[in-house]
C-alpha cells in the first residue's frame, strides 16, 4: 500500500540517481509496483509531488521551532531567524533534492510552481509573527506597507535559498551569515526608523508652511 | 614632570580613538562599495565584482595610507615602520569584528546545534541567551552548569574565510602603495594570516590554553580559568568563569601602588616565563584579555594568539638585548645579518648606518632588562622610544622592509606588554626568567 511518505522517497529516489522525471506516471507506477490509479489518488502529477516535499519541509520547520522552550521569549525578529537558520538545517538533509528541483525552473521573478505550496505556509507563518511584532509595538504599523512586509520576508527568503544553491562554504558558514545580515536588516526596515519621522516631518511642513506657494510651484 | 605624564597618558589612547574613527568611515565607505555594487548588478546580472573590489581597495589603502602618519608610532619603531603595515591589517579586522552586532539567539541556537547536535539548554543548566561581552572575533556568554559558573564563547560565522579573502584583496594595493616587491611583502602577510587564522580554531585554542595554564600555573599571583574540551568545538569555547575588573576598572578604583606592582610583577613574569622558558608567547597583550580578580591576583583569559619563536629568532634577538654583544661590532652586525636586519647587498655605509640605528633601537627597547628593577610609570622612557620611533618612520633608508617575519608578533608583545605595564604604573623586578642566551655565542 503506498503512502504519501512512499510515493515521495520513491519520486526523489528516481529524480536524483537518473537526474530527470520519469517518462510517465505509469512507469513510475509500474516501476514502484503499484497501480497507476493509486498514485493519482495522492497526487495529480510530478510537479505536485516537489511541491508537497517543498511544503512538508516549511510545516515541519515551524512544527519544530514552535515547540522549543525558547520559544516564548523570542522577538518577531528572532522568530523569523529561528525559522531561517531550522529551515536550512533541515534542508541539509535534501540539498541534491533541492538542487535539483530548483535548478530545472525557469529563471525569472515569479514563484516557481513547485514552491507555491511552501509560499502559502510561509507567509501564514510570517504573517502570525509579524502581526504579534505590531501588535507588540517591535514592529511600525504603516499604512499599506505592513501589509507588506510579508513579501518582503518572501524576498529575502528567495535571496537566501539562491544563496544557499550556491554556498560552497563548510558547513554553508556563509548562508548563516547571509541570514543574519539580511533577516536583520529587513526586520530594520519594519522598525520605526528615521525615514518614518523625515515622513511626518515632510507631512507637517506641507500642512503648515504652504510650502508648495513659497517655493513657487 | 606631572604636565608630562598626563600627557603620555593621553597620547595612546587618542591615537586609538582616531585609529578606531578612521576604520569605522572606511568600514562606512566598503558598506557603500557593496550597495553600489548590487544595485548596479541588478541591472546588469552579467557585472562582475572587479570594480567592488578596486572600490574597496581604494578605500582601504586609503585609510592605511592616512594611518601610517597618524597612529601606531610607538610600535612602528622597533617594527622598522614598513614591516608594521600588516599589523595595521590586523588591527583594521580585529576593528571590524570587534564592532560586528551581537550574534541573535536563533544564531547561537543553530552554532550549538550543528556542533552538538544539542540546543544549549541542553547541554547547561543555565543559559543565558543573551550575550555579556563581546571577544575579538566572537561573544561571551554566562552558563551554569553543576553549580559551576561558566563562560561561552562562540565565533562569529565566516571569520576564517573573510580572514583569507580581506588579505588577498588588500594584497596588490599594498605592494603599489609601499613599492614593496611582491616577494618581499608576502613574508609578512603570510605571517598576519597564519596567526590570524590560528584564532578563529577554537579547538586549537582549547589545546594551548590548557597547555599554556598549565605550564604556567606555578607563576605567583597568576591564575587561570578551566578548559572544558567535551563542551568546546570548532565555534565554541566553554571555561569557567573568572570573576574580576578590567584593567580600567581597576585603576579606576585608585589600587595602592604595592598591589599595582604586585600585578605588573605577575604581567612581566607570565611573558618572561613564556618567552624564556617556553619559546612560545600569548602574542595579544591586549587589556582586555586579562582580568584582576577580587582577591588581587592577574587573571589570563584569551591565548587565541600564540607566537612561537624559532631557535634562530631567539638565540640572535635575545644575545642583543641581554648580553654584552654590542661590545664586538663584529658579532653585532653577525647577529643583525641573522635576523635579516642587515641584508647581504648592503653597501659598506649602509651597514654601518643600519648596525648603528638598530643598535641605537635595541639598546633603548633592552633598557627595562639592564637593571634588576624598572619603573614603568617613567614617562621619559616613553618619550624616548616615542620620539625615536618619529625619527625612525621618516628616514628613508626605513622605505625597505627589514628583519625576519618573527619580529611583528614579537614585537607586538613586547609593547603591549610595557604598555599595560605603563598604565599600571608598575615598579617591576625585570631580573626574573631571563633569558637563556649565555650559552649560544
Amino acid at each position: 500500500m503506498a503512502t504519501i511518505e512512499s510515493i515521495q522517497k520513491a519520486y526523489m529516489d528516481f529524480v536524483l540517481t537518473e537526474g530527470a522525471q520519469p517518462k510517465s506516471v505509469y512507469v513510475f507506477a509500474k516501476k514502484n509496483k503499484m497501480p497507476e490509479e493509486e498514485f493519482y489518488r495522492y497526487f495529480g502529477s510530478f510537479d505536485a509531488i516537489e511541491q508537497s516535499v517543498w511544503t512538508d519541509l516549511a510545516n515541519k520547520t515551524i512544527l519544530e521551532i514552535k515547540t522549543q522552550e525558547v520559544w516564548g521569549q523570542y522577538s518577531s525578529r528572532e522568530k523569523a531567524l529561528s525559522f531561517f537558520y531550522s529551515f536550512f538545517e533541515l534542508l541539509k538533509g535534501h540539498r541534491s533534492f533541492a538542487v535539483y528541483s530548483l535548478k530545472k525552473q525557469p529563471k525569472g521573478m515569479s514563484t516557481p510552481r513547485v514552491m507555491e505550496g511552501l509560499k502559502d505556509a510561509f507567509e501564514n507563518f510570517s504573517q502570525e509573527i509579524l502581526n504579534d511584532g505590531i501588535e507588540s509595538t517591535e514592529l511600525t504599523d504603516r499604512k499599506f506597507f505592513s501589509k507588506r512586509y510579508k513579501d518582503a520576508l518572501w524576498i529575502q527568503f528567495g535571496f537566501v535559498l539562491n544563496f544557499w544553491i550556491n554556498d560552497i562554504s563548510a558547513g554553508f558558514e556563509r548562508t548563516d551569515e547571509a541570514i543574519e545580515k539580511g533577516v536583520n536588516v529587513t526586520f530594520d526596515l519594519f522598525q520605526r526608523s528615521p525615514i518614518d519621522n523625515l515622513f511626518e516631518y515632510g507631512k507637517f511642513l506641507v500642512k503648515n508652511g504652504g510650502m508648495k506657494e513659497r517655493m513657487g510651484l | 614632570m606631572s604636565d608630562n605624564t598626563s600627557k603620555e597618558q593621553n597620547s595612546i589612547p587618542t591615537t586609538k580613538v582616531e585609529r578606531s574613527a578612521k576604520f569605522v568611515k572606511t568600514g562606512f565607505k566598503i558598506g557603500g562599495n557593496y550597495i553600489k555594487h548590487y544595485s548596479k548588478k541588478l541591472f546588469n546580472p552579467d557585472m562582475d565584482k572587479s570594480e567592488l573590489n578596486e572600490d574597496n581597495a581604494a578605500d582601504i589603502y586609503q585609510s592605511l595610507s592616512e594611518l601610517k602618519g597618524s597612529a601606531l608610532k610607538v610600535a612602528q619603531m622597533l617594527s622598522m615602520d614598513k614591516n608594521l603595515l600588516p599589523q595595521a591589517y590586523v588591527d583594521k579586522f580585529t576593528q571590524s569584528q570587534y564592532n560586528a552586532p551581537p550574534l541573535s539567539g536563533p544564531l547561537i541556537v543553530q552554532t550549538f546545534k550543528k556542533y552538538f547536535g544539542k540546543n544549549p539548554d541542553q547541554i547547561y543548566d543555565k543559559f543565558n541567551i543573551r550575550s555579556t561581552n563581546a571577544a575579538s572575533i566572537g561573544q561571551v556568554h554566562r552558563a551554569e552548569l553543576n553549580g559551576k559558573k561558566l563562560a561561552v564563547k562562540i565565533q562569529y560565522p565566516g571569520v576564517g574565510d573573510s580572514i583569507s579573502s580581506d588579505l588577498k584583496l588588500i594584497k596588490p594595493f599594498a605592494f603599489r602603495m609601499l613599492g614593496m616587491s611582491e616577494k618581499e611583502l608576502d613574508v609578512y602577510m603570510r605571517e598576519v594570516e597564519e596567526r590570524l587564522l590560528e584564532e578563529t580554531d577554537y579547538e586549537l585554542e582549547v589545546r594551548r590554553s590548557i597547555e599554556f595554564s598549565e605550564a604556567c600555573a606555578n607563576l605567583d599571583n597568576i591564575v587561570f580559568p578551566k578548559y572544558y574540551p567535551e563542551l568546546s568545538s570548532k565555534r565554541i569555547i566553554t571555561m569557567g568563569w573568572l570573576e574580576g575588573m578590567h584593567l580600567k576598572e581597576f585603576l579606576a578604583t585608585n589600587p595602592s601602588q604595592e598591589l599595582r606592582n604586585t600585578i605588573g610583577q605577575a604581567l612581566w613574569d607570565f611573558y618572561n616565563f613564556q618567552q624564556h622558558e617556553m619559546r612560545a608567547v600569548h602574542a595579544d597583550p591586549h587589556p582586555g584579555n586579562f582580568m584582576i580578580t577580587p582577591d588581587g591576583k592577574l587573571g589570563a583569559i584569551d591565548f587565541g594568539c600564540i607566537k612561537v619563536m624559532p631557535d634562530d629568532f631567539y638565540y640572535p634577538f635575545f644575545s642583543l638585548t641581554s648580553t654584552n654583544l654590542f661590545d664586538s661590532k663584529e658579532d653585532t652586525i653577525k647577529a643583525f645579518r641573522k635576523l635579516e636586519m642587515i641584508l647581504p647587498n648592503d653597501t659598506p655605509a649602509q651597514v654601518d648606518f643600519y648596525y648603528t640605528t638598530f643598535k641605537q633601537m635595541i639598546s633603548l627597547f633592552a633598557k627595562p632588562y639592564i637593571t634588576d628593577h624598572f619603573d614603568f610609570s617613567e614617562t621619559a622612557f616613553f618619550e624616548d622610544l616615542f620620539s625615536f620611533g618619529e625619527k625612525v618612520a621618516k628616514m628613508p633608508e626605513f622605505k625597505q622592509a627589514r628583519g625576519v617575519k618573527h619580529f611583528i608578533y614579537v614585537n607586538r608583545t613586547n609593547f603591549g606588554l610595557y604598555n599595560i605595564l605603563h598604565e599600571l604604573k608598575a615598579n617591576v623586578k625585570t631580573d626574573t626568567y631571563k633569558p637563556h642566551v649565555e650559552a649560544v655565542l
